[in-house]
């Protein structure tokens, strides 16, 4: 009863009903915006939005199966064939390219695989395009898969990474559980889910505005004096109020959420759910497929939000209104986003990506560990340990923050 | 039944808002009576539990109420000062709200609440939403909230505040309703509230209790110091700047006043029948002299 009531007062109130609708249009706007901007250039022209991207997506489907040796081997061997006509090679004075038909035809419905084909074969710090296939001496086949290895370990001894030889095997090990060879596909949705998961933050900061009047606004209305002595008013009303706010935020998010995976799944289709996030980056060191990996950053996501939550009731517990509440929680949320790492070690950088904006990101290529000891702990495990330590610290300092305050 | 409160203290900083207070309440109607700012609604915080007490200890049937916990405020009905409400629940919806923050079981909170939005006759708008209820609408709620647990203390702070005669004559109806084998312990500041209903009189001043007698014989300490004089107008002025006046009556040319004070203001006053007005006064002249001189300077 009690959490039914504490639900309806979060509910019934006009600003929660607008700060939910313009926290959704923002995110649907956010996320529907690559829709709507999605362009795909073919000869005849230019496709946009939905039109672009079923045209996109009919040249994937045809590409979609085991990316073989031989497969690779031969796709290479197009390309160089394509670029041995001099008719079809243009030059910038930088860099050369195919022109005409030959672009159209045999580079543009499959860009996207040869650029992550090439990525196999640049050094780290270097992004060619799909000319340097053409110089790639493949007599004894393309050994992509001993190139995508090579990269790796490339990444990994880069000193600029200034990693440890513990978390150095430790991604090493990691990345010897991808199975090849790596099955392509189209995957546009998810490709579009996972760069955009950080706009989320928006959704996380709305429910925090919505629950920040939780314990705040009892002392604001001066309804405190009368449910502190209520029997249940410093004990089960307390859980009451935590688990109302709680159930609220995990249904006003998941909410976002569909509209945040709904949307460019339904305009881009479901397809690449099943296929490995390498053929997206071959450097990305986590054996995952995109639904995997999409479901672990979701997964942190609602640890960050639960720790928001945690937090949002800790300040409202000890604050007069909710007003200085926010005053407390925004720059908390956002001035992460402000701060941009210089690398992926050092304490800034290791800080950096474990404040909220930051953590929501799910960044799987860039090799982010922690070491404690001999313990290596990549940055989802020491996401997901954080923000649970949290909720778990900031929960009963809320309840006690409650129950220990004084009615003046 | 019995509520003990022992060398009970509240500081703030360097102010004692409540000093030493030592009282024994059983069943029966207290009028707490005092100026603004005496320390009335701090006592009535720390006897509620929601105020914690610098010194000092307050025992119900003997034991601690820290100790109590739940157990204390199954008996406590409480109606706070000014106390907000949730302007989007509907009187129901509060009324079922805070039964179940009293722990009441789902069939007995139906019961009481329709019973109680009887008493208090709001049954007919009990679906409509708190904000739109007048001041007087709401104070009924707040007293049928604090009922609902069919409590054996029952707090009242300052329940008729803001409310119009009839509203008062109701509200005072009610609460002698509601008192049967109770402590009801009443706080005000309008003397007029207590002095039908009350068997106690408490009168609190800088945080101390002055009196605590029963309504019956209160009025006793000042018998003989309450005074009737017939003047004419220019004496009239001059006894209001050196008397207490308690009420002042014109009579075709003349003002009959009221006076307390220690001795005849002239050889022609006559005592009169002490009330519980009367003894306010004596008490809190200064504070009543001082509100008036605010008020005068406004």
């Amino acid at each position: 009863m009690l959490i039914k009531y504490e639900f309806l007062k979060l509910l019934r109130k006009k600003s929660t009903f607008i700060v939910i609708i313009v926290s959704l249009v923002l995110t649907a706007f956010l996320f529907g915006l690559p829709i709507m901007q999605y362009q795909t250039y073919h000869q005849g022209g230019v496709a946009k939005g939905k039109k672009g991207i079923d045209y996109e997506k009919e040249y994937y489907l045809g590409l979609a199966g085991p990316l073989s040796e031989e497969y690779i081997t031969k796709t290479i061997l197009e390309v160089q064939q394509l670029f041995q006509n001099p008719d079809h090679v243009g030059y910038d004075g930088n860099e050369k390219f195919l022109i005409g038909a030959a672009y159209w035809k045999g580079i543009a419905p499959r860009e996207k695989l040869l650029n992550m084909i090439v990525k196999a074969y640049d050094r780290p710090n270097e992004n060619s395009a799909y000319d340097r296939l053409s110089d790639l001496d493949i007599t004894d086949g393309a050994n992509f898969y001993r190139a995508m290895e090579t990269k790796m370990e490339a990444l990994l001894n880069d000193p600029s990474r200034e990693l440890s030889e513990e978390q150095k095997e430790y991604w090493s090990n990691m990345t010897h559980k991808i199975e090849f060879p790596l099955r392509y596909g189209y995957f546009g949705g998810w490709e579009i889910i996972m760069s955009s998961l950080e706009l989320l933050m928006f959704a996380i900061l709305a429910i925090c505005i919505i629950i920040a009047p939780v314990f705040s606004g009892e002392y604001q209305a001066g309804t405190d004096a009368v449910i502190l002595s209520g029997k249940y008013g410093k004990t089960k009303l307390v859980t009451a109020k935590i688990v109302a706010s709680f159930l609220f935020g995990i249904l006003i998010f998941t909410l976002h959420m569909a509209v945040a995976f709904g949307l460019p799944l339904a305009a881009f289709g479901t397809d690449g759910w099943n296929l490995p996030v390498q053929i997206a980056n071959v450097t990305i060191p986590y054996p995952f497929t995109f639904l995997q990996a999409a479901l672990l950053s979701i997964g942190v996501i609602y640890l960050v939000l639960f720790a928001m939550i945690g937090l949002t009731l800790l300040l409202s517990s000890g604050m007069k209104t909710s007003y200085l509440v926010l005053m407390v929680l925004i720059p908390i949320l956002f001035i992460p986003m402000f701060l941009t790492p210089n690398g992926t070690t050092g304490t800034y950088n290791l800080i950096l990506f474990l404040l909220p904006y930051r953590a929501i990101m799910p960044e799987i290529g860039k090799y982010i560990s922690y070491q404690f000891g001999n313990l290596i702990l990549d940055a989802f495990s020491v996401k997901a340990i954080l923000y649970t330590f949290l909720t778990l610290i900031m929960l009963p300092l809320a309840r006690l923050g409650f129950k220990r305050h004084q009615v003046v | 039944m019995e509520l003990q409160l022992q060398q009970l203290n509240k500081q703030y900083g360097t102010k004692r808002a409540v000093d030493n207070i030592n009282a024994r309440f059983v069943p029966g109607i207290y009028g707490l009576l005092g100026a603004n700012g005496a320390g009335k609604t701090t006592l009535m915080r720390m006897i509620c539990g929601v105020l914690r007490a610098t010194s000092g200890a307050i025992y119900f049937n003997g034991k601690m109420i820290q100790e109590l916990g739940e157990k204390y405020y199954t008996h406590l009905g409480y109606m706070p000062q000014d106390f907000g409400f949730y302007p989007d629940f509907t009187a129901r919806e509060f009324m079922l709200y805070m039964a179940a923050v009293k722990g009441l079981d789902k069939k007995k909170a139906k019961f009481r609440t329709e019973e109680l939005l009887q008493m208090v006759h709001l049954q007919d708008v009990a679906n409509k939403k708190i904000k739109c209820y007048s001041g007087g609408m709401k104070q009924r709620l707040g007293i049928a909230q604090a009922e609902l647990n069919n409590p054996s203390i029952l707090i009242l702070d300052e329940p008729t505040a803001g409310l119009d005669p009839k509203e008062r004559v109701r509200f005072r109806n009610l609460i002698s309703n509601f008192a049967k084998k109770k402590i009801v312990i009443l706080s005000t500041h309008i003397v007029s509230d207590v002095s039908y209903v009350a068997d106690t009189i408490l009168m609190m001043k800088n945080g101390r209790f002055l009196l605590q007698e029963p309504m019956d014989t209160v009025t006793d300490n000042i018998r003989g110091k309450v005074w009737e004089v017939l003047v004419d107008e220019q004496k009239a002025a001059e006894y209001s700047e050196q008397y207490s006046i308690v009420n002042l009556h014109h009579e075709n040319n003349m003002v009959r006043l009221r006076i307390v004070s220690e001795d005849a203001p002239t050889a022609d006053a006559v005592t009169a029948e002490p009330s519980l007005e009367d003894l306010f006064l004596y008490y809190f002249r200064e504070e009543i002299w001082e509100e008036k001189s605010h008020v005068n300077k406004i």
